[in-house]
């Protein structure tokens, strides 16, 4: 599903990541861990695609990332959900809006498309806040809301960056329940944390990186 | 779908403006300013060319009569007109009808020319000469050989003013097009700047909509209809307000002395459609400069 050869990425004279080699299979749940400054963050936007890394080959279910054209490179990022730890929400749109944005982009009929954001609000608990406006909810909340526009065309990869670095145990706890139905529903799902609790006792691959390089795999028994 | 999406664009530039709408507001009326501008421009160049025409189609001559003619000489020069060739006496005015005229044009400032002790202006004929190739008429040869008649003070033609009037028309219609010229670029710089800065108020909202593969068309094209938006609507009220100018002025037509009555027609069709359809260019340019620096390829 995802393979990185030989992958390098370096701002100037900083090397954010150096000579990655990867494979991620389809359906896999994947913690990428590190302490600040290790690479998650620059590592999964290099699969976004939102970077191109400085040597190296991205490929996504074999396509080359460095070899498509940017228009193809836009289609592809609607197969692609992305989650960030301070949720990226409009707060000028309401929570039905902010998640039927990704959804108009694929110029889809305004009947779809409220029928499917309705079916996604319910999925993750926010049926009665549709109306509402993102800094009105909770911090738990809105990340249900940024989960949901992530995954609303049924993506085959979901990328997420600490996306519970905010948020309190108790909350953090329905956000992991979420990730994992929606890896169960066969999503590849890379999840990018420092955190040891979200870790400890865990049964999914582990990456661990470290000022760049990977130091450490642990596959699941 | 095309329509589908052209429709969403559509309603997401008029809801852009819509939540801009003071800055909207500004940059749609310096384009009015501007285009308002440049249609009186045209407007009063219309106008000239139609009057010119008018008058270049017959040539008019005023024959003046010495003060102490006599009933015996007017009646001379009277029977030396009618052997001109295609010439149409139009009629007499006598120094009193002169005066009267006079009076008349200048309304109420008329008590200035209670101050003349006497008439000081002269009796004459007004001639035309009708269907006929005013360049081959040779009035310069006319006008000497009625002047040398007894009792003709002095003849003058309407060629001798158009003539003049022609050249000053061509230096106003180079001035006032380096003018407009120069208003097309400040039209052009507002809306560049005003879409500049809805850009940047929304670029949040464009990071989100490239986030969930939006290609780059999808996020442009209601920047570009914005200011397509703008130079649309400062065009039609700009076009709205020279119309309304232009009822009020052509209430009354307009005299001249001598002249024939001078009619005030509006631009036409071929000329305010131009203007919208430049107001809506300049605004889709505006929009394609902003755009292009905000958009650098590979961001």
């Amino acid at each position: 599903m995802i393979k990185l050869f030989n992958v390098s990425k370096r701002y100037g004279q900083n090397v954010a990541l150096a000579d990655i080699n990867l494979r991620i299979r389809q359906g896999e749940f994947v913690f990428i861990t590190g302490p600040s400054g290790a690479g998650k963050t620059t590592l999964l936007r290099l699969i976004f695609g939102a970077q191109r890394p400085s040597d190296g080959q991205i490929l996504i279910s074999n396509i080359n990332l460095g070899r498509i054209r940017r228009a193809k490179l836009d289609l592809m990022r609607r197969r692609i959900g992305f989650v960030f730890q301070d949720f990226k929400l409009l707060s000028g749109k309401t929570v039905f809006q902010n998640v039927a944005i990704a959804l108009e982009v694929t110029g889809e009929r305004q009947a779809v498309i409220r029928k499917k954001t309705h079916q996604m609000l319910r999925a993750v608990g926010l049926s009665r806040k549709e109306t509402l406006y993102p800094p009105e909810l909770s911090g738990g909340e809105q990340q249900r809301i940024a989960i949901a526009r992530a995954i609303i065309n049924d993506p085959i990869i979901l990328l997420a960056d600490e996306p519970t670095g905010s948020l309190d145990p108790d909350i953090t706890k329905e956000i992991m329940l979420l990730f994992r139905t929606i890896n169960l529903r066969g999503t590849t799902l890379l999840f990018a944390t420092h955190s040891r609790e979200l870790l400890r006792d865990t049964d999914q691959r582990t990456i661990h990186l470290r000022k760049g390089q990977v130091v450490q795999e642990v596959e699941p028994e | 779908m095309a329509l589908r999406l052209w429709t969403y664009f559509f309603k997401r530039a008029v809801s852009n403006i819509l939540e801009q709408r003071l800055i909207h507001l500004i940059s749609m009326g310096t384009i009015t300013i501007s285009v308002l501008l440049f249609g009186a421009f045209l407007l009063f160049i219309v106008n000239l060319n139609a009057w010119l025409l008018e008058w270049g189609q017959s040539l008019s001559m005023s024959v003046y009569l010495e003060d102490d003619i006599g009933e015996k000489g007017r009646l001379q020069v009277l029977e030396a007109l009618k052997g001109l060739p295609n010439a149409e006496i139009r009629g007499y005015i006598s120094k009193e009808e002169a005066m009267e005229n006079l009076r008349e044009a200048f309304g109420a400032q008329a008590v200035l020319l209670d101050g003349f002790e006497r008439n000081p202006l002269p009796a004459s004929f007004e001639l035309v000469f009708k269907d006929t190739d005013v360049k081959s008429l040779r009035a310069e040869r006319i006008k000497e050989d009625l002047e040398s008649i007894t009792g003709v003070e002095e003849v003058q033609y309407s060629e001798q003013w158009i003539d003049r009037f022609e050249g000053i028309l061509s230096l106003i219609k180079a001035g006032g097009f380096i003018v407009g010229g120069l208003l097309c670029l400040a039209v052009l710089f507002i809306t560049t700047n005003t879409i500049k800065l809805t850009i940047y108020a929304r670029r949040d909202e464009i990071e989100i909509y490239k986030l969930v593969g939006a290609t780059d068309g999808f996020v442009k094209v209601p920047f570009l209809l914005e200011g397509s938006f703008q130079g649309l609507i400062g065009g039609l009220i700009a076009l709205g307000v020279l119309y309304l100018v232009y009822s009020l002025i052509s209430l009354e037509p307009l005299y001249a002395s001598a002249f024939p009555v001078l009619h005030v027609i509006f631009l036409p069709v071929w000329a305010w459609l131009g203007l919208a359809g430049l107001s809506v260019l300049l605004g889709l340019a505006g929009g394609l400069v902003a755009i292009g620096r905000f958009f650098q390829p590979g961001a």
